[in-house]
């Protein structure tokens, strides 16, 4: 899918020439003094994004390069938030990335998890597995639930085509286009019990 | 010179703490990556003041008041970071060049890599915003963003090379503000901000606020940092008169004679390293002629004097062996107090 | 939103209530500023003096969970001193019309008419209005159901229209207007003083300041959120914010409205798809058993006898055939009977744990959500979760629910549920549409790859369902029909793609055979053009246009919802062409409201739509029938009529009503557990209070729990916390969970600032640190002295960065009747030093 080159806005900071591998491990850091004039947003692309926290709405500027997170800061042409994020929002860089205490290097958040993991019954740990494991895994489970459970009709001779057993929670952490899959998904399996955060 | 100012309404700020926030993002400051390490401060405010790694802090003070119909309360939330001043007593004792006023702006700019931990910019502000890193030998304190405002305005100011976007052209601070508290500009433009909003303050209809007052501009001959305050500067943890520390007042005094008496300046500057602050490292040279402080070793000019005693950069060429070892010593009493 | 964000600028009166919005909505601060610059007043009404409230006007503390008592008291207020808006009241809500002469409140015993005992429900019959006559449905040419009779069309019976009986001079006593004054004059200031716990002086204050937005040139505008939704009555709560802003014509004006500033970012989209049990996407009905055993059935419950709504059927068989593509037909009733029916059992978040700990619920999906953190009584729930076969929870972060498990009280040895936490991708690391709370649908460009091996929740979800359906083709399996008949095309070069899904969402022509095809179909631009009869597709109708240019479908940013202009027509902060608004790119709902029935403006300086006297001149899309299309097929322009709320049958506003299930006008009840008793009734609950007999309720008494609490968030992290303790600048600005205290309290208790306590009820027992601040105060409430504490809720035992306990395990789970929310904001606990 080549929607990201096609669709953004702009990019910035070209007079510094030509690209460079820029990784995390160049990005940082103060203790390798950068002037403190120079400027950090070299060579890098800019996204238009949308805040992940309250429902304000507010516009963000994501600055990329070579597929690494440069800065991400509130976009000043949003008329909602004309370039203000609060906390919460000012701080979404570092949902992905963090800055180390000894050298203020910038990394990867450790917190994320960023593999499929598995806690097996009776386990007290987490194993790491494919996401071809993981996902015929599931399918696998929600087969033997619905097969085991499906009502196709009511005591009453209505057609019901349902399964209490299987329940789907949450939807407003992901886009439209998003929860419309997980609920046709869902549906489609006979899920009833399908519920999101509206009500917490 | 242009005299740039942030603007700052504490009747409009809410203490989201964005700022606080972009401050750190936008110059890839850490916070601990331990597990429950910060300490819980009984208060909104945390961490509890500057550190070396924190150049901007919201501050929160409760404050009982006999006025029933507010609920006996007035809640200051304030802005604590570098106040940049007009008359900078830190740029002035900084011996390395580290501190100086950025010639374009007012502001006062931070070049760390040239600091060398003598922690004398500490003893001297005003406001007590100097903080520092890497085991007390790094200076941290806000830098007002130069980076962006030199670089990021679509008219680069004066030494940026300029990015055309407007969108990067104030302190990341001033960008992410949401109830548009912080504002950036002239200093002249955002002084006129702030007379003006307290004159709107004082004379809403509804909840007039009698005590709004402009902060930074007649303290110590003005700052950088123009405050529109609702209620008494102490609340906001702000000196209601604030006085330069000993320092740059010794080393004005010592400036003309500093031609004659390079020891009496040597002399000043031990004491200062008795007194608490740490000194060390490169051998410079201060030539009273020309204003010029000049790294012996390198023999680079590392700080410009601006002709009106605002730069002086006192001689370091006297860092005995002995005050180096004082200064180990002073560096780790610095690293055990910002733990 | 009725508006948006920055409508808030245009308000004379602003009051934000059960809200501490430039808190938990920061940048909403920067248009209430803006519109106090310009003249406005800011109030501020809450059981704590908030970050709000230090940059507010006015300040009135209450007691959390008597809303409606404070609101009721406005009401009555602004009858007593006829400061409501006559002209708007008298023609665009249904002041005038009659209610049933069975209608009865009986305050002795706290019941409406119509309850139902053995059943413990009401029957709403008596809440409705007296007929005036039986219109049948017009089928004929150019009628509202002409396209019934169509080819292609589900047969059913369209409505008939009960005409009610008004009464214009107001004299009889049934007037729906009449009925709801006489409900409220009961609730006098003293009276809510005593309730609410506020002094008299700043009531009046509050009461007058707010009611001065009735002024016709005037707008008010009230800010809620959670602080007045997650009642058992909360439902009610914000129904009497409606019946406030009808009275002082603050509905479909600029700077006005009922404004819910919503939790999360895109849960107004998730709403908007029916994430929600009882939802079909686009706010239409899931099947149930009891209302729609079968099509026919669905649409003759479903379909209005006017208004707008006379269109359902349009919208639903679109959205059926969007559902199973070509194996939608009319022979079948387009796959109808493959969608799963809801019996009578409620499967909301609460009933879920209920249904795990039964055995019923076997397995279990969390895609980006949080119950072992977030729902009511979680220490229940998690003990009920380790009675799961599966659990599958879709993350960015090992959150409380992946890792239930781990809970300190759960032993994992003992744990055989299996469980797996796949890794989703940050929002700037995928694509797709998110709906703000102004019902801006805005585009994400995904601006870089995912991190290591995270997938787009897209992605996660096509690989499943990819499977499953493998796995059903392959092996068959109970009933698959209703998986193997759905149309699953979303593939763009065979990548699953978020455009063929918003192409979807938009709607398009239907022809028969193009399933998958999505280089040539015809994108609709307005669901003006939905058809009953399969030519259509549609997911979401509301949507329909927000994605409708087929010259450059592949390219969001040339989409309605990709659009960047900053051009503001009519300075009001509209910004029409930014981005895309449901339905119809319209910014004020009800905006016909906004002008008398003339059609001018109530304030000029604020027009949002506009009669000249030969046709319309609107700022804003108009949310009325402003034009109708002539024989000949020109638009004649429609003039000024009283049909300003065509959402509704009758195309009025509704003081008292009949589709509530609880009650026809909102009643003060006391929350299930409270520090005293209800004195404007004989009832100390809601008769309809949800779940509040299961045993994990355990239910505490004032005795032994005598202090209020309440709970709320802080600006620097955000619901479980799962993603902000995963920040550590966040992290360090609010490093631990406090519960807030008066210092009258504290003394009592022997608690100083920053101590440690210990928390507790029935339910749960909880470490906290201490906040004494003045900013809390006992109140004096019905005689008494009522202590009351507020707690954040965003920790658990997960995370890198910070631990804390899980202060939901204190609130209980019980809810509301309509919305099933829970009562997380008032209930009772006890504390301690420890």
């Amino acid at each position: 899918m080549d929607l990201t080159r096609r669709s953004f806005v702009k990019s910035i900071g070209l007079a510094f020439g030509t690209s460079m591998a820029y990784g995390l491990a160049t990005q940082s850091s103060t203790l390798a003094f950068a002037d403190d004039l120079d400027w950090r947003l070299v060579n890098t692309e800019e996204f238009t994004n949308i805040c992940c926290y309250c429902s304000g709405g507010c516009g963000t500027i994501v600055s990329v390069q070579d597929n690494e997170l440069i800065n991400l800061e509130g976009d000043s042409d949003h008329p909602i938030n004309q370039g203000g994020l609060c906390a919460k929002g000012a701080s979404m860089f570092q949902l992905r990335n963090v800055i180390t205490e000894e050298t203020r290097e910038v990394i990867h958040n450790p917190n994320r998890k960023t593999h499929p993991l598995v806690r097996r019954p009776g386990a007290s740990e987490w194993e790491q597995l494919s996401w071809d494991q993981a996902i015929l895994e599931i399918a696998r489970h929600v087969k033997e639930t619905r097969d085991a459970t499906f009502v196709e009709q009511d005591e009453n001779g209505v057609t019901v085509n349902r399964t209490e057993a299987i329940a789907s929670l949450g939807g407003s952490q992901q886009n439209c286009e998003e929860d419309y899959l997980i609920l046709k998904t869902m549906r489609s399996l006979g899920v009833v019990a399908l519920d999101n955060q509206a009500r917490v | 010179m242009a005299d740039y100012a942030i603007f700052w309404d504490a009747s409009k700020c809410t203490g989201c703490k964005g700022c606080q926030s972009a401050c750190k993002c936008w110059n890839l400051l850490p916070s601990p990556l331990g597990k429950n390490v910060n300490e819980p401060t009984g208060s909104y405010q945390s961490p509890l003041d500057l550190n070396g790694n924190t150049r901007l802090l919201m501050t929160f003070q409760e404050n009982e008041v006999s006025d029933d119909k507010k609920w006996g309360v007035e809640w200051s939330i304030g802005r604590r970071s570098c106040m940049h001043c007009v008359n900078p007593a830190c740029a002035t004792v900084c011996p390395s060049g580290a501190l100086s006023v950025d010639e374009d702006t007012g502001f006062v700019r931070v070049q760390d890599d040239k600091c060398i931990g003598c922690q004398y910019c500490s003893g001297v502000c005003p406001f007590d915003v100097p903080r520092y890193y890497a085991g007390g030998s790094r200076i941290n304190k806000c830098t007002a963003c130069l980076d962006r405002v030199k670089n990021g305005g679509a008219k680069p100011v004066n030494g940026g090379t300029g990015t055309g976007n407007p969108r990067y052209s104030v302190p990341a601070c001033v960008h992410t503000c949401s109830p548009a508290a912080l504002d950036f500009g002239t200093r002249e433009d955002m002084l006129a901000k702030a007379y003006a909003r307290v004159q709107f303050l004082q004379n809403k209809p509804v909840n007039p606020c009698s005590t709004a007052s402009v902060y930074g501009d007649v303290q110590l001959e003005g700052t950088h940092v123009i405050m529109v305050l609702k209620y008494a500067p102490e609340t906001y943890g702000l000196p209601a008169d604030p006085k330069v520390g000993i320092l740059p007042t010794l080393t004005s005094w010592m400036k003309p004679l500093a031609a004659f008496v390079g020891v009496a300046t040597i002399a000043g500057l031990g004491l200062s390293y008795i007194t608490g602050l740490g000194y060390k490292r490169d051998t410079l040279h201060f030539d009273p002629d020309t204003e010029e402080t000049i790294d012996m070793d390198t023999g680079e000019v590392v700080c410009v004097g601006d002709g009106h005693g605002h730069k002086i950069r006192a001689a370091a060429d006297a860092a005995s062996d002995a005050a180096v070892a004082a200064v180990a010593t002073v560096a780790d009493k610095a690293q055990e107090g910002e733990e | 939103m009725t508006g948006h964000w920055c409508d808030f600028k245009n308000a004379d009166v602003i009051i934000s209530c059960g809200s501490n919005n430039v808190e938990n909505h920061p940048e909403s601060a920067r248009w209430c500023h803006t519109a106090v610059d310009n003249g406005a007043t800011w109030i501020v009404v809450d059981p704590r003096f908030t970050r709000t409230a230090a940059v507010a006007d006015i300040y009135c503390p209450m007691r959390s969970g008597t809303d409606i008592t404070f609101w009721g008291g406005m009401i009555n207020y602004i009858i007593e001193h006829d400061l409501w808006q006559h002209e708007y009241v008298l023609n665009y809500t249904n002041a005038t019309y009659l209610i049933n002469p069975d209608y009865n409140f009986d305050v002795t015993t706290g019941l409406f008419s119509g309850w139902d005992e053995e059943h413990k429900k009401y029957v709403t019959t008596t809440w409705g209005y007296q007929t005036e006559e039986t219109v049948a449905p017009n089928t004929a040419t150019g009628g509202a159901f002409a396209y019934t009779l169509g080819e292609g069309v589900p047969e059913f019976t369209p409505p008939s229209k009960l005409v009610p009986k008004k009464d214009a001079t107001l004299s009889d006593p049934l007037c729906s207007f009449n009925v709801f004054k006489e409900h409220y004059s009961r609730y006098d200031l003293d009276t809510v003083c005593n309730v609410c716990g506020m002094d008299r002086e700043t009531l009046e204050l509050v009461y007058a300041t707010y009611a001065s937005s009735g002024a016709p040139e005037k707008s008010g505008a009230i800010l809620y959120a959670l602080g007045q939704t997650q009642h058992h009555y909360g439902s009610q709560n914000t129904r009497i914010m409606s019946l406030v802003q009808l009275l002082l014509g603050n509905v479909g004006v600029a700077g006005g409205g009922v404004n819910a500033l919503r939790g999360e970012p895109n849960v107004q989209g998730a709403t908007d798809m029916a994430m929600l049990v009882y939802d079909f996407p686009g706010y239409l009905k899931w099947p149930t058993v009891a209302s729609h055993s079968t099509l026919r059935e669905w649409l003759e419950h479903e379909t209005y006898s006017d208004g707008y709504y006379v269109n359902k059927p349009k919208f639903f068989i679109s959205a059926l055939k969007e559902w199973f593509g070509d194996n939608a037909t009319a022979d079948n009733d387009y796959g109808y009977d493959w969608l799963p029916k809801i019996g009578s059992r409620d499967y909301t978040t609460i009933s879920t744990f209920e249904l795990i700990d039964e055995g019923i619920i076997k397995g279990y999906f969390a895609w980006g959500m949080n119950p072992m953190n977030s729902t009511p009584n979680a220490k229940f729930a998690r003990q009920a979760m380790s009675k799961l076969d599966w659990l599958v929870s879709v993350d960015w972060v090992e959150t409380a629910t992946a890792a239930f498990w781990k809970a300190p009280d759960l032993d994992p040895a003992q744990i055989q549920t299996e469980v797996y936490h796949l890794p989703a991708a940050l929002i700037y690391e995928k694509s797709g549409t998110i709906a703000n709370s102004g019902r801006w649908l805005q585009w994400r460009y995904k601006a870089l790859d995912p991190a290591d091996e995270a997938l787009p929740d897209y992605e996660i979800c096509d690989r499943l369902w990819k499977q499953i359906t493998s796995l059903y083709t392959d092996e068959g399996g109970a009933c698959p029909e209703p998986i193997l008949n759905v149309k699953w095309d979303y593939h763009i070069d065979g990548q699953i793609d978020p455009r063929a899904v918003a192409m979807a969402l938009n709607g398009y022509k239907k022809q028969p055979g193009d399933d998958g095809d999505w280089d040539s179909r015809e994108l609709l631009t307005t669901f003006a053009n939905l058809q009953a009869n399969g030519t259509t597709a549609c997911a979401i109708w509301i949507y329909s246009g927000f994605y409708g240019n087929s010259e450059a479908r592949y390219d969001p940013s040339q989409q309605n919802v990709g659009k960047r202009s900053l051009e503001d027509k009519g300075g009001l902060g509209l910004y029409q062409e930014w981005a895309y608004a449901w339905p119809v790119n319209r910014r004020v709902l009800y905006n016909r409201a906004s002008a008398d029935m003339e059609g001018k403006p109530w304030n000029p300086a604020r027009k949002v739509v506009e009669w000249t006297g030969e046709k319309w001149d609107n700022n804003d899309v108009p949310d009325f029938v402003a034009a109708s299309t002539a024989a000949d097929g020109t638009s004649v322009p429609v003039p000024p009529n009283n049909k300003a709320f065509m959402m509704t049958w009758e195309q009025n506003a509704r003081f008292v009503c009949s589709t509530m299930k609880d009650m026809p006008l909102p009643e003060h009840y006391e929350p299930l557990e409270s520090p005293t008793d209800n004195i404007l009734n004989g009832r100390q609950n809601s008769p309809c209070i949800m779940f509040a007999d299961h045993p994990s309720v355990q239910k505490g008494d004032r005795s032994e729990f005598p202090i209020a609490a309440t709970t709320y968030s802080v600006v620097e992290h955000w619901q479980t916390g799962a993603q902000t303790r995963g920040c550590p600048v966040l992290v360090e600005a609010m490093p631990d969970q406090f519960i807030e205290m008066s210092v009258e309290l504290a003394e009592e208790k022997g608690i100083a600032n920053g101590d440690k306590v210990r928390v507790w009820n029935n339910r749960g027992d909880v470490q906290l640190t201490a906040f004494v601040t003045r900013r809390l105060r006992p109140l004096q409430v019905n005689g008494e002295v009522c202590h009351l504490v507020g707690m954040i809720h965003h920790w658990d035992w997960t995370g890198d960065y910070s631990t804390g306990d899980t202060v939901n395990d204190l609130s209980p789970n019980v809810g509301d009747p309509n919305s099933y929310i829970p009562e997380y904001k008032a209930f009772l606990v006890n504390v301690e030093k420890i």
